[in-house]
């Protein structure tokens, strides 16, 4: 590596704590007013295919609040360790959040009151605060070449952002102005790049990172993560023009080759896996392993709604399953063991004997959280299939009781940390 | 984590972080077929500026060649990397420290380990991640680890720290160069 580019010093490559932790704590909110607005609008989901109200609010509150909240926190912390390379500078990365998070607050009350100015300017804000992101990581990634395997995914993810914050600011625009012909295929394809795209492709390139380094494990060869990356760009790119061009078949051809990407990438995942050190696969896995198994469920349900399949039940189902199904689950799973590994770290970074991870967690929160979580998922899926608003609503209430579980368990991995780091004083 | 500055002790050269990257001489094949190679490394050695690096891989450790290109100013250090291969660094600085020797295992994850005065060594160098940290834990686990470790990383290893925590063991001391770190690992109590 010498000469090979600037190399930093520890403490460079070490953010301070604040910035990843606003993130999570941003989205660890976010996940319970995500859920508490999702039982507001539970009556208008089942048959639900757009339309501003708190359906659609519950949905960016998890998506941009939960979910790709985590992203940018978690990217911010592992891009510059994994890549050891500066990611920018500290100012940058807060003012990402400065940004951001007003600005999904703004949108999403905006989306649930039918609020123009609140959505442009919330609107505006995420992808600004968006923005300062992609040029951030893109600044790192430019200094890489060799992690061709997270590095491929997060390229695919910023192409994805900048086609699904055009869509978006699009579709924003035309509430009040209408120029568009025809929102839906527009929102498809936003659903798509930001779902399957931003978050999603993320998720699979930080999977070749985290997955490994959690179970101790080979990691994935590059040339697996250069074809998945590959494969899901050109799934992205097939099946968000076909939505936007209005042809269900080439969308849905998008989606058979995301399956194959899927496919590969999970036979990737798993076979590392079988080289594992960590035998007993620690209590969050149940999550991941929940969540990989509704990406491919997620997927076929959106070929159903390519091909024109009853959408007033396959575009809503399908809709639940990507969200809150495939990258909820994921995200909460990943979060849930991030969280007290980074606030272990970071106590270590100055001297000192680091906290113990296992005494951070706290294990039964966790478990209710996940129990509830999936009494929500199958609540949802039954409630929009039957067209019971009743089951959703169901559903939110359990969804939302796991969301307060998950909100204990981080302020208890805070509390404890503080306590270790008063002792260790 | 108390001395990050300070220089290492014992263990390998400093200058060997450098010559990790450097593709080896590979003189086995003529020697399996009964020619002397010492005139094309000699050769190749006189092609070697001040301040740069071969490295031969052979079946045994040459002794002799290591005493001829220490008169021509190369410092040497030797690795045995198993039955038949022997690896020698050598590194053309007016011979400050001549000459040293390891013998050395090689893991599942391709890491180094040997013995030396201060306990294990572990070379976890130029191992793609997450390797470095299994091969590491992997040793602490085992029972010839003994009350410390030396790693050699080509990085500050910020998520093997808490896994070090979690297993009772400490960071006693930490020197860093540019891709070479070395961490004295203790075992807590």
């Amino acid at each position: 590596m010498l000469g090979g580019g600037l190399i930093m010093g520890a403490e460079d490559r070490l953010l301070p704590p604040s910035v990843p932790f606003r993130f999570f704590a941003t989205a660890i909110l976010m996940h319970v007013a995500g859920w508490a607005m999702l039982l507001v609008g539970a009556d208008t989901l089942p048959g639900f295919q757009g339309g501003l109200g708190p359906g659609l609010a519950a949905l960016h509150l998890m998506t941009l609040g939960v979910l790709s909240t985590t992203v940018l926190g978690a990217a911010f912390q592992l891009l510059p360790v994994a890549t050891r390379r500066q990611l920018g500078p500290v100012w940058a990365c807060r003012l990402t959040w400065w940004l951001y998070t007003p600005g999904v607050v703004l949108l999403c009350l905006g989306m649930a009151m039918q609020t123009s100015w609140a959505m442009h300017a919330g609107g505006c804000l995420v992808v600004a605060g968006l923005a300062v992101f992609a040029v951030l990581v893109a600044r790192n990634l430019l200094q890489v070449s060799d992690l061709p395997a997270v590095t491929g995914h997060v390229w695919v993810a910023l192409a994805a952002l900048l086609g699904l914050a055009v869509l978006g600011l699009l579709l924003v625009a035309d509430v009040d102005a209408g120029f568009l012909s025809r929102r839906g295929p527009f929102a498809a394809a936003h659903a798509v790049l930001a779902g399957y795209g931003f978050m999603g492709s993320l998720a699979m390139g930080f999977s070749y990172v985290l997955v490994p380094m959690f179970v101790l494990s080979q990691g994935v060869p590059d040339a697996v993560g250069r074809q998945t990356a590959r494969l899901l760009a050109l799934a992205l790119v097939v099946a968000a023009g076909g939505a936007v061009a209005g042809s269900g078949v080439v969308a849905a051809l998008g989606g058979v080759i995301g399956l194959i990407g899927i496919g590969v990438h999970l036979r990737a995942i798993l076979a590392a896996m079988e080289t594992r050190m960590r035998k007993r696969l620690e209590p969050f896995f149940r999550l991941v392993r929940l969540a990989w198994v509704l990406l491919p469920v997620s997927v076929v349900a959106g070929l159903a709604v390519a091909l024109g399949d009853a959408p007033e039940l396959t575009a809503p189902l399908w809709g639940w399953l990507l969200v809150f199904g495939w990258l909820l689950t994921f995200v909460s799973g990943i979060l849930q063991r991030i969280i007290p590994f980074l606030v272990s770290m970071h106590s270590g970074a100055h001297g000192g004997m680091p906290v113990l991870m296992s005494r951070l967690v706290a294990q039964p929160p966790l478990t209710v959280h996940a129990v509830l979580h999936g009494v929500a998922l199958a609540l949802g899926a039954a409630g929009l299939l039957s067209g019971s608003a009743l089951l959703v609503r169901a559903a939110a209430v359990s969804g939302l009781a796991g969301a307060l579980a998950f909100a204990v368990f981080a302020t208890l991995v805070f509390i404890r940390a503080r306590a270790h780091s008063s002792k260790s004083r | 984590m108390d001395d990050r500055t300070a220089g290492a002790a014992g263990g390998p050269p400093e200058w060997l972080a450098q010559m990790l990257d450097v593709p080896p001489l590979d003189v086995r094949p003529m020697l399996a077929v009964g020619d002397d190679p010492l005139l094309a490394i000699l050769h190749a050695a006189d092609e070697i500026p001040f301040g740069g690096a071969l490295v031969v891989d052979a079946p045994f450790n040459p002794s002799p060649l290591r005493r001829i290109l220490a008169a021509r100013g190369f410092s040497s250090y030797g690795r045995n990397l198993g039955p038949g291969h022997w690896r020698v660094f050598f590194h053309r600085n007016g011979r400050q420290d001549w000459q040293g020797d390891a013998e050395v295992e090689v893991g599942p994850e391709g890491a180094m380990t040997w013995r030396e005065d201060d306990g294990l060594h572990i070379d976890v160098r130029k191992l793609k991640p997450p390797q470095p940290m299994m091969a590491v834990l992997r040793l602490l686990d085992s029972d010839e680890a003994g009350p410390q470790v030396v790693v050699h990383h080509d990085r500050v290893p910020q998520y093997l720290f808490p896994e070090l925590a979690e297993r009772g063991w400490r960071t006693a001391r930490m020197t860093e160069e540019p891709a070479n770190v070395r961490l004295w690992l203790e075992r807590e109590g």
